[in-house]
């Protein structure tokens, strides 16, 4: 991968912290908010939207027109598949998925699926990306929101619905995962720095694509996510900020 | 209350978890009292308190004098007879409904009505225990975490009848201890046996579909997710027998919710007699056992 190379679409938290980390490391790098404007130099092009499916179709489609044929295109499988994603583009051999939240910071690994079309070359492209930013890779059968993303998201949803269902209060409930169990942060303190929305996009993709009712958003998530109330970013989640 | 300031408080059973619920009690300075059903259970959970205790004094957490002291409030018994004054009670007999019941049955007629009723059940219903009682206000759930000395959390439970005064006392009772407990309304798994499902149940699934490896979900899971031990990592210690019945209970106490459903993998390894770190042989294998 050249130095001359990177463009980060997105407006979200992660797209500003993948860019600026890129920066950090000695990738020249630019931050697009969408697919105008990137340079025929690039090599690499990473669009990070998650929660929206219609938006994510259109900036692909875009991307894939303005991007250089032999451009690597990494994408957020947080809510479908990479072969879906590729299957958007007229480069499915070149689309490359990735699954992690915001923040990146604290993070040492990031997966990354490999769509059914995808060469090998392309996720070597992506995997080089990633270690240059200091991050180590796991390759992941291709599907929504791979691992980590999966399992947090099926945690959080059980914390809201047990939240919903009157088993406790959100700081009750914070509290008795990271004394009982010892996980780092409570599951729906966890879920406000993430960002509602996007936890809801990983388990809806997860029902869409499985058809199965073990991924069914707890209605709470959902109504938040309609309210706006969408964790830190927003002011207002299951905590206020 | 007068009669109950000296706080006495009684633990049945003397397995791991009641050894380890009596020591922090008796910790915290109350006159404790382990039952069992019979000297030999006893005499391994006063073993088992001796040699923790043995432990915290030579790492210099403890000294001498104050296990003196701890070990002079601890007595035992073989007679329910025994708890008929105390302040709390707290059940960590086998996880069988109809035992638990008896027990609470028993103690009911036996304990004064101000003695609060606890049972440490993991996987049943305060209510349902609570049934086989006649002042079901004073009966609640105080689910530890294994091993108590060790684990700050208390899980306190109200039952469907459990009275305010109850959960406020248990809660009082729970900080002496030196626990941080948190009140949760009886549902099946409570609050964390119910949350964690997922940890263990998706990662299954996730590996059950061939869509990533043991190795690479722990590495996942530590690296991404900043978890301190990987699922499977995590299943081995706890034990897969021992983790395998928390998902059956919650699946079957939630009428077959697939969220819960087990996974045949667990089954298989549970019927081969691959049990994790205690068998030397999990998701992953363990010196020479």
């Amino acid at each position: 991968m050249g130095k001359n190379s990177v463009a980060i679409i997105g407006r979200s938290r992660l797209a500003e912290e993948l860019f600026s980390l890129s920066r950090e490391k000695g990738l020249e790098a630019a931050l697009h908010p969408d697919a105008r404007g990137i340079a025929a130099s690039v090599a690499l092009a990473v669009e990070t939207c998650a929660a929206d499916e219609e938006a994510k179709k259109t900036i692909l489609k875009e991307l894939d027109a303005v991007l250089p044929p032999a451009a690597v295109l990494l994408s957020s499988c947080l809510a479908s598949p990479t072969t879906r994603l590729a299957s958007w583009t007229g480069r499915p051999e070149k689309v490359v998925g990735f699954a992690t939240f915001y923040p990146l910071q604290g993070k040492k690994v990031i997966e990354l699926s490999v769509g059914l079309r995808t060469e090998e070359g392309a996720v070597r492209e992506a995997e080089k990306f990633f270690q240059a930013l200091g991050k180590e890779t796991a390759r992941v059968k291709d599907g929504a929101g791979l691992i980590f993303p999966r399992i947090l998201s099926l945690i959080i949803n059980e914390a809201a619905r047990s939240l919903d269902e009157g088993v406790a209060e959100a700081e009750a409930i914070d509290v008795a995962m990271r004394l009982g169990v010892n996980y780092p942060m409570g599951p729906l303190r966890w879920a406000d720095q993430i960002g509602l929305d996007e936890v809801l996009a990983v388990l809806e993709g997860l029902q869409k694509e499985t058809g199965e009712d073990r991924y069914r958003p707890a209605p709470l998530l959902k109504k938040m996510v309609f309210a706006g109330w969408l964790g830190e970013s927003t002011g207002r989640g299951f905590y206020n900020y | 209350m007068s009669s109950f300031e000296a706080k006495k408080i009684g633990v049945v059973g003397a397995g791991t978890m009641g050894a380890g619920i009596a020591q922090i009690s008796a910790q915290a300075g109350f006159e404790t009292v382990v039952y069992d059903v019979s000297q030999e259970f006893i005499d391994g959970g006063l073993e088992r308190i001796r040699t923790f205790l043995q432990r915290s004094r030579e790492r210099g957490k403890i000294t001498d004098e104050e296990e003196k002291q701890l070990l002079a409030r601890l007595t035992s018994s073989l007679k329910l007879e025994d708890f008929s004054a105390s302040t709390l009670v707290i059940e960590a007999a086998p996880e069988q409904l109809d035992l638990k019941r008896e027990i609470f049955k028993k103690l009911d007629a036996i304990c004064a009505p101000e003695t609060l009723l606890a049972t440490n059940t993991s996987s049943f219903s305060v209510t349902a225990i609570a049934g086989a009682t006649r002042l079901p206000e004073r009966v609640l759930g105080m689910h530890f975490f294994n091993p108590p000395p060790l684990m700050a959390l208390v899980e306190v439970i109200r039952g469907e009848r459990t009275s305010p005064a109850a959960m406020e006392k248990a809660m009082g009772l729970a900080r002496q201890m030196g626990k941080t407990p948190v009140p949760a309304k009886d549902t099946p798994g409570f609050i964390v046996n119910r949350i964690a499902r997922p940890f263990y149940n998706e990662a299954l699934r996730i590996l059950s579909d061939d869509q990533a490896q043991v190795e690479t979900i722990d590495r996942v899971m530590k690296g991404a997710g900043g978890f301190p031990m990987g699922p499977f990592e995590l299943m081995d210690l706890i034990g897969i027998d021992i983790n395998f019945a928390a998902t059956q209970s919650l699946y079957e106490a939630s009428f077959h919710d697939p969220r819960f459903r087990p996974n045949p993998i667990q089954r298989r390894m549970l019927l081969a007699g691959n049990l994790g770190r205690k068998t030397g042989r999990g998701f992953y294998t363990y010196g020479q056992k």
